[in-house]
């Protein structure tokens, strides 16, 4: 037997392919055909009779293994037809030998831990053509296993290609879906400050509202009181009887005393104190409003918009930051005409616009200039602040997604490649010029006609 | 109280109508005075007394806490209030380090309840106003090192974290004890058997209550004074613990050793001065916790018990 094996060494082409698989079933263990494999002394008719038996019909080639279970060779149908039964005497000149010597010695050999993937390349890389040949698996030591079937392996690669592409449109879908939540994070992160400033914003006029109502309902209590004294009064002068002089004495002493309580000054306070209160709840009512208009859901909804409504209503919603760091708003508008746009989306642009420049501000004389203007058939907004602008390497990365330059966790770098976003969406422009130490200018510009059907398409 | 004569209230807003609106509230109880500018309100405490001041917190011009620092510097007898709609977390630290409130009330307010807790601010500051004149109190800010006073003092520390009572070991002199207790279990147990002058307290811990403990402890024992350092960032019961609680200092974790040094001499020297003028501690007055304490309350009560039993036993 030994003399086999060293008559048949497996020669350095026949290297094993060994790739370490990513899973379990990954490799082309589950392609293994256990396949009883020939002993190379086996006579080529024996062969042959073999290669009839049912449990060999699915394979092209069979195994010839040693019998230290390595594999020495391989048989094809195809090779064994041709040289052997379909020859002139072929079955008598080939038919006792052993197989051995007819044999390829340099089979398809791959180790049971290969991938499919790098089998199916290894595969294409050595098959000889016509393709007659399956191939020998083997185990980690080099030991036969079993035979496994070309076409199993690219079947594989097949179902493999469709899991892929599957995949990958998986990944996609996951990668589009983050996006949009990390714009809605950014979104929720700028509504958190919103809501804190605008809480202030309501509670200020909340605070003066409730304590003027609870105070006009004393007032009202001790009004209708004295109107009580009044009327008794009254009703005693009226009487026709009188009554006795101590009685009346006491009626008028107890309206005296009603009236100190509530007295004509209080009156009068009272006034300015409803006056106050209908100023405060109109005051809530506009904030409310804003933050309404602000944070529509329709948010793809096209409209024809007077552009500088949208500033004002940005501002009064950004008005806490730009009252806390004492910024002055200089409004420069020019005649423009209404913008075809989604107001919502637009007023996002806005904001933040808004906000980052007032954040830019670090001393006590902050201005932001607002201009407008047509040109063309554009609709243009300046926003200058006097900050501390933008460093000149800074400049090219400030609409990219991400990217910040404020501390972690408060900013997620989303807010200016948002806008550029809803920008391009909108069929607009958004530049930035900025020159450090001084201030940052960033110009908007909206076509007047933006295609609705386009800004509608990048929405969903 | 009519032989008194009429506390003065100071308001300070930048918004008119919230000061029309007050000043309307208060009329007639008090001598009310307004002002929208907070310099101007400190050059009013200065020029006169102030029994009272309540301040916004949000003002174009200076902030309600520096306001109210600097009032406490010019005139430490006035109680000091803050009315906010703005309740972040750097203003409450803020109010209680620097302002030493005495409470903090929201807006919108109540007009019942900011009427009890001015009418008890004034109460407190019309009797400390009859006294003849108090030291200056300490500030934290202060730069200068003080030695640490009152070599007597007992301090505890509340911390399942052993490191915050072994930096507080080494920051005050060896004279000084300083217990440690790591559950409400074991810090009763130490308040029961010693006179403790400072707890300085974590606010989170697995199981227990702390703000609830510190909030009864202040109500039963006014003239401990409590620190709190901590890492909750939670506006809601930081509030509480000022109106509730009362509590002396607010630092924030990590700790920073100077000022963790700082506010120790600061409570120290306060306590001497509650020893020396007993009528601060009205300033301590809580208001009662709206929490639930029931289990804590029973806890507590056998502490005050074993407390009363102590000082029995000691006369």
């Amino acid at each position: 037997m030994s003399s086999v094996v060293s008559l048949f060494p497996i020669p350095p082409a026949m290297a094993v392919v060994v790739t370490a698989p990513t899973s379990a079933t990954d490799d082309i263990r589950h392609l293994i055909k256990p396949t009883a494999a020939l002993p190379p002394e086996l006579s080529v008719n024996a062969v042959g009779e073999a290669l009839s038996r049912p449990e060999y019909s699915g394979l092209m080639s069979l195994p010839i293994v040693d019998a230290g279970g390595m594999p020495v060779g391989s048989i094809s149908r195809f090779e064994l037809m041709v040289r052997v039964f379909m020859r002139p005497y072929g079955r008598e000149l080939h038919g006792r030998r052993p197989i051995a010597t007819l044999m390829n010695t340099q089979p398809l050999i791959i180790a049971a831990d290969t991938t499919v993937d790098a089998a199916s390349r290894f595969i294409a890389e050595n098959i000889r053509q016509p393709i007659s040949d399956d191939f020998i698996v083997v185990d980690e030591h080099g030991k036969y296993l079993g035979m496994g079937v070309v076409l199993d392996v690219l079947g594989a690669m097949a179902g493999r290609l469709t899991q892929q592409a599957t995949d990958l449109e998986l990944a996609n879908r996951n990668l589009r879906s983050s996006q949009s939540q990390l714009i809605q994070s950014e979104k929720m992160a700028s509504l958190g400050q919103m809501v804190a400033g605008l809480a202030h914003e309501i509670n200020t006029p909340l605070g003066y509202v409730k304590n003027n109502v609870e105070m006009t309902r004393g007032i009202v209590a001790d009004a209708q009181t004295l109107l009580g004294s009044y009327q008794q009064v009254v009703d005693a002068l009226l009487a026709p009887e009188p009554p006795p002089a101590p009685i009346f004495e006491a009626l008028v002493q107890q309206l005296e005393e009603q009236r100190a309580i509530c007295d004509a000054e209080t009156l009068q306070d009272l006034r300015s104190l409803l006056d106050d209160t209908v100023f405060g709840v109109a005051q809530i009512g506009d904030l409310v409003g804003n933050l309404k208009d602000f944070s529509r859901l329709d948010k793809a909804r096209i409209e024809q918009v007077d552009l500088h409504k949208l500033i004002e209503s940005a501002l009064k919603i950004g008005g806490n930051l730009l009252r806390k760091k004492n910024v002055v708003i200089e409004r420069r508008f020019g005649e423009i005409p209404e913008v075809e746009c989604s107001p919502a989306q637009i007023n996002q642009v806005l904001l933040n616009l808004i906000t980052n420049a007032a954040q830019a501000i670090e001393h006590e004389h902050g201005k932001i200039v607002l201009r407008t203007q047509q040109v063309g058939k554009h609709v243009f907004l300046l926003v200058e602040d006097n900050g501390r602008g933008i460093p000149t390497d800074v400049l090219p990365c400030i609409f990219d997604p991400f990217f910040t330059t404020k501390p972690i966790g408060q900013g997620t770098g989303l807010g200016l490649s948002i806008c550029y976003q809803i920008m391009q969406d909108h069929r607009g422009h958004i530049r930035a010029t900025s020159v450090p130490g001084q201030g940052t200018r960033f110009l908007v510009a909206l076509p007047q006609r933006a295609l609705a059907e386009q800004a509608q398409a990048s929405e969903s | 109280m009519s032989a008194n004569p009429l506390a003065t209230v100071l308001f300070v807003d930048d918004e008119e109508r919230i000061l029309r609106s007050l000043k309307m509230l208060f009329r007639g109880r008090y001598n009310v005075l307004t002002t929208s500018s907070g310099s101007e309100a400190v050059a009013i405490a200065k020029r006169q007394p102030v029994h009272v001041i309540v301040s916004d917190q949000r003002m174009p011009e200076m902030l309600g806490v520096e306001v109210l620092r600097h009032v406490r510097e010019a005139s430490p007898q006035t109680m000091r209030l803050l009315l906010t709609g703005y309740s972040d977390l750097q203003a409450i630290v803020a109010s209680v380090n620097e302002g030493e409130i005495f409470r903090f009330i929201e807006k919108p307010w109540d007009p019942g309840y900011l009427h009890d807790v001015v009418e008890q601010a004034a109460q407190i500051a019309l009797q400390e106003f009859a006294l003849p004149q108090l030291p200056s109190p300490a500030v934290i800010a202060s730069s200068a090192v003080q030695p640490l006073p009152h070599a007597g003092a007992k301090l505890l520390v509340l911390d399942e974290d052993p490191a915050t009572w072994r930096l507080v070991r080494e920051l005050v002199p060896e004279t000084l004890e300083v217990l440690h207790a790591g559950n409400v279990e074991q810090a009763l147990q130490i308040l029961g058997e010693h006179e403790i002058t400072l707890v300085i307290a974590e606010l989170r811990h697995q199981k227990d209550d702390i703000p609830g403990t510190l909030k009864i402890l202040k109500s039963f024992n006014p003239h401990v004074l409590t620190i709190v350092v901590t890492q909750l960032r939670d506006s809601r019961s930081l509030i509480e613990l000022i109106n509730q609680g009362q509590i002396y200092r607010f630092l924030p974790k990590p700790i920073s050793r100077e000022l963790l040094r700082r506010s120790i001499a600061a409570a120290l020297e306060h306590y001497l001065q509650l020893r020396s003028t007993p009528i601060l501690l009205k300033r301590h007055v809580v208001e009662a916790s709206k929490t639930d304490t029931g289990s804590l309350s029973s806890r507590l009560l056998d502490y005050w018990r074993r407390v009363r039993d102590n000082a029995r036993t000691r006369a």
